[in-house]
């Protein structure tokens, strides 16, 4: 039996509650697991002026009890259920999600609900959180080569809209500022049912997973629908450059950012076609020309958050480069990849493998996403964003129609239109210390 | 109280203040595998795994870094990375277009106990993928221009690990914990890579990488008998003897504790890593120390994270976990701190420890513990990768077939006196040692509390 270009089809059911709040199943009982995410359209681009990091430190407070749950009993009743939990802070969304044997469905759902009906904490929970998230500034960032880098970093440069343009983790004056009536307030505004989509994967019948979601959720009150900020950029007209001093690490690096069609237009999928063709691995072609051929770079990969971002998003490259090679000369070999992009075209024979590639990359994060100890966090992430911002989750089995049909034509145009310098950001992260310590090296 | 609007379903209307209890448990069960050994030696381990058109495979060699420590630290490592990068009939670029013309990755490393090349990709390219996957395991080229780029990267990749707070945490505490011992060395110096000959490489690829030193399994979307022809046919003529068994020097015993310090000037937070030497997966007490783990400092809901994190708000992602490597196992805790509070947390982690050692757990805590574990265990059923990571352990431990069918069972019978025991014999308070990571100036007067204290850089040199 040959098996040819196998398609895959997620069995997806969906339904909108009395109060707003968005339900979606995906049945599959081939393990007895199930994967339960509440997503809230809410990201970090989001919070309040005079309150960068607030986001972040809210979704910590979610952790910090509910009407029902005292600290520590959400955490408690998940692990002691066999489950595992995390929750995540993100541009325009903020997510919270937990993978438990099917046993504990309608517990996770009374546990979700409850925090999504009231949420119970008070100033020492809040001390509290604020030190642990210090930390976790600390140890992603401050403390750590290249930490936030360059996450943190290109938003300043690139953007000029403090939405998309000021520090998500949180500067630890304005982290200090906060406080529980800032906390209630968000919640009250964005923490809403009517601004929210429950999804239900795995070991379940959609019919009884929706009767337990209606049983749980449907009567906690709908909210007026939260103001909706403008996240709109003003016209680039030139490029746009930063540098960030490398506290710890010795290798000079660079990212360089460019900003990105607006999701499900046309551009958008030529767009994120074409940003497999430069970093796909070790075939694509920066890492092929930088690292394999001229051996300017030891590392390069890139980003772009396609899926999961309803506003202005970067396709960024990060590059770490020998010594010996200044950050222009490192540029100029990265602007001669780009310029071959857009003056000689891509061939079907180099875009037909890349799309094979993106249709299995799409299946591995459908599977698992992040890593294997959350299964199906992928499928659950893209069918959260394809309801929150398209309002359609069934988009799961034909968005790869979208990327597939694209043409090399496509990827030229976007190539030309896009990354171009008045377009894009770059920022240096220069070492404060050069390679000093040669001498020290030797064996103990 | 947010007001609640009236409900329309009060017949169905729960009882809001309880959580609703757990229903009856689904069995689960881990998919059917073969397990068979090719007449040259090859062992092979296949499950089906429908839901998703790919598969996984990993092709584990049983000779890791310690293998070649005693002439060169590493040279395992560097030797999977070259593999990665051409052979005989492929070149660099012609590996990276096949695999992305099946939809695959590949990669290739080496630890303390195997090295592995891993490859994954759509399952209507199978035969493809084990046919790349056979001929970097028989046929790599070792071209003097990968070995000199793989180099460099690899020297230059170390300079950034000797930055990293977490990596110079475990790098000592191996150091500590194994002295003599090749498990000791996690990673090389500079100059012990730039040292390297391409032909101990080639040596060692020719020596290690062989069918009777392997293991291949493979987990996905495709018909056991039809993959089993594929394996054979890429693999069934690779020949190739079993190296010899490597002797180690037994690790030192620990007397008392004491405190290493690695000096990072500047450092804004310290990496704290408390261990002692366990007990591997094949030791009688491995079920009831790795129960002991969960409730001490292994899940979020653990008592060292409710503790330090929760309570005290000195650290973000604190945890403890067994490090089971084949021959010898080791306990570790750590926590990445503010400076001010490097000795409060020290005294908590032990406060924990020997909490654990002298009180027996509470029937709730032991019965939370064993539904976590026995649970979480499961989540692994559920992907491609993790039935390949549990298998992985099955195989590569040599543990008995039923490991994974008789695991949720066996913690479930345990006790609380078999978790105090645990403690006792496997949390070795009185001679766990303690890695900082941190600025001296900040740290090495709280260090000093705790046992005397030796420096070092961070290249190991003692100051």
């Amino acid at each position: 039996m040959t098996q040819s270009s196998k398609q895959l089809h997620i069995p997806v059911e969906h339904t909108t509650l009395a109060n707003g709040l968005r339900v979606v199943a995906s049945p599959d009982r081939s393990a007895p697991v199930v994967t339960v995410g509440v997503y809230y359209q809410i990201g970090f681009r989001l919070e309040p002026r005079g309150r960068s990091g607030f986001a972040h430190l809210f979704e910590h407070m979610m952790f910090q009890g509910s009407a029902n749950a005292g600290k520590m009993e959400h955490i408690r009743l998940i692990n002691s259920s066999g489950g595992l939990l995390n929750g995540t802070t993100n541009y325009d969304i903020t997510n919270y999600f937990e993978a438990v044997p099917s046993n504990a469905l309608e517990r996770v759902l009374w546990l979700e609900a409850d925090r999504m009906r009231a949420l119970k904490v008070d100033g020492e929970n809040l001390r509290n959180q604020r030190d642990v998230v210090k930390e976790e500034v600390r140890v992603n960032v401050m403390n750590q080569p290249y930490g936030g880098f360059p996450w943190l970093d290109l938003p300043p440069v690139a953007f000029r809209n403090w939405p998309n343009a000021h520090n998500f983790y949180g500067d630890f004056v304005d982290l200090d500022a906060a406080t529980l009536a800032d906390v209630q307030h968000f919640f009250r505004t964005y923490y809403a049912p009517n601004n929210a989509v429950l999804l239900m994967l795995g070991d379940l019948d959609p019919a009884e997973a929706f009767t337990f979601a209606k049983r749980y959720f449907e009567d906690i009150p709908v909210q007026p629908p939260p103001p909706r900020a403008d996240v709109t950029e003003p016209p680039q007209t030139e490029e746009r450059r930063g540098t960030v001093p490398e506290k710890l690490g010795p290798l000079p690096a660079l990212a360089i950012g460019y900003t990105a069609p607006p999701r499900t237009s046309d551009d958008w999928y030529a767009a994120t076609i074409l940003e497999r063709v430069l970093h796909g691995g070790r075939s694509g072609r920066v890492y092929r020309e930088l690292v394999l051929e001229k051996q300017i770079a030891l590392e390069t990969d890139g980003s772009y958050d396609a899926f999961d971002t309803n506003g202005p998003t970067q396709m960024v490259t990060r590059i770490f480069h020998r010594p010996e090679y200044t950050s222009d000369a490192t540029i100029a070999a990265f602007d001669s990849v780009i310029r071959d992009v857009q003056e000689k075209g891509i061939t079907a024979e180099e875009l037909d493998p890349v799309k094979v590639k993106f249709r299995a990359d799409y299946y591995s994060m459908l599977e698992g996403g992040m890593g294997s100890y959350m299964p199906r966090f992928g499928l659950m992430h893209y069918l959260a964003c394809f309801t929150l911002f398209d309002g359609d989750p069934k988009r799961i089995n034909t968005v790869l129609d979208g990327f597939l049909a694209v043409t090399p034509a496509q990827a030229q145009a976007v190539a030309k239109k896009y990354l171009v310098p008045r377009n894009r950001a770059v920022v240096v992260r220069s070492p404060l210390k050069e390679e000093t310590e040669k001498s020290n090296g030797g064996a103990r | 109280m947010t007001p609640r609007t009236s409900s329309t379903l009060a017949e169905t209307s729960p009882n809001r203040g309880v959580p609703p209890a757990l229903g009856p448990e689904r069995p689960v069960a881990w998919p059917k595998r073969m397990s068979v050994t090719l007449p040259n030696g090859l062992q092979v381990v296949l499950a089906e795994s429908h839901v998703f058109p790919k598969i996984s495979a990993q092709l584990f060699i049983r000779s890791g870094n310690p293998a070649i420590a005693h002439r060169a630290p590493g040279l395992a490592e560097l030797t999977a990375r070259v593999i990665r990068t051409g052979t005989t009939t492929r070149s660099s670029r012609q590996i990276e277009e096949d695999l992305r013309r099946m939809g695959a990755d590949a990669g290739a490393s080496a630890g303390a106990d195997t090295s592995a090349i891993s490859i994954g990709g759509l399952a209507e390219f199978s035969e493809g993928i084990l046919e790349l996957l056979a001929d970097l395991a028989r046929n790599a080229s070792f071209s003097e221009d990968q070995f000199e780029r793989e180099r460099r990267q690899k020297i230059e990749g170390l300079r950034v690990e000797r930055t990293t707070p977490a990596f110079l945490a475990n790098e000592r505490m191996r150091r500590v914990l194994f002295g003599e011992h090749r498990y000791a060395v996690i990673a090389p110096t500079e100059e012990q890579v730039a040292a390297y000959q391409r032909d101990e490489l080639e040596h060692f690829y020719k020596r290690h990488y062989s069918p009777s030193n392997a293991l291949l399994i493979v987990v996905g979307d495709f018909s056991t008998e039809q993959l089993l022809a594929q394996i054979e046919e890429a693999l069934g003529s690779w020949q190739g003897a079993r190296p010899e068994l490597i002797i180690s020097a037994a690790p030192p015993e620990a007397l008392g504790r004491q405190v290493h310090l690695v000096h990072l000037p500047g450092s804004v937070q310290t990496q704290v890593l408390v261990g002692n030497l366990s007990i591997t997966r094949r030791d009688p007490d491995w079920y009831r120390t790795v129960l002991a783990n969960s409730i001490y400092g292994g899940a979020f809901h653990s008592r060292l994270v409710m503790n330090i994190r929760e309570q005290k708000g000195y650290t973000y992602s604190p945890r403890s976990g067994i490090t089971a490597l084949h021959q010898h196992g080791f306990f570790t805790v750590h926590a990445a701190v503010r400076n001010e509070v490097a000795a409060a947390t020290l005294t908590e982690i032990f406060y924990e420890m020997d909490r654990m050692r002298s009180l027996a757990v509470t029937p709730e805590e032991l019965e939370n513990a064993q539904s976590y574990l026995t649970g979480v265990f499961s989540l692994g059923v559920a992907t491609q990768d993790g039935i390949l990571g549990q298998f992985s352990t099955v195989y590569l431990d040599r543990l008995p077939e039923d490991y994974l069918e008789t695991y949720r069972e066996k913690i479930r019978a345990l006790t609380a006196n078999d978790i105090l025991l645990a403690a006792r014999r496997h949390f070795d308070s009185a001679n766990a040692q303690i890695v900082l990571v941190g600025d001296r100036d900040q740290i090495a007067d709280q260090a000093a509390l705790f046992g005397p204290v030796t420096e070092y850089d961070a290249h190991g040199n003692k100051q």
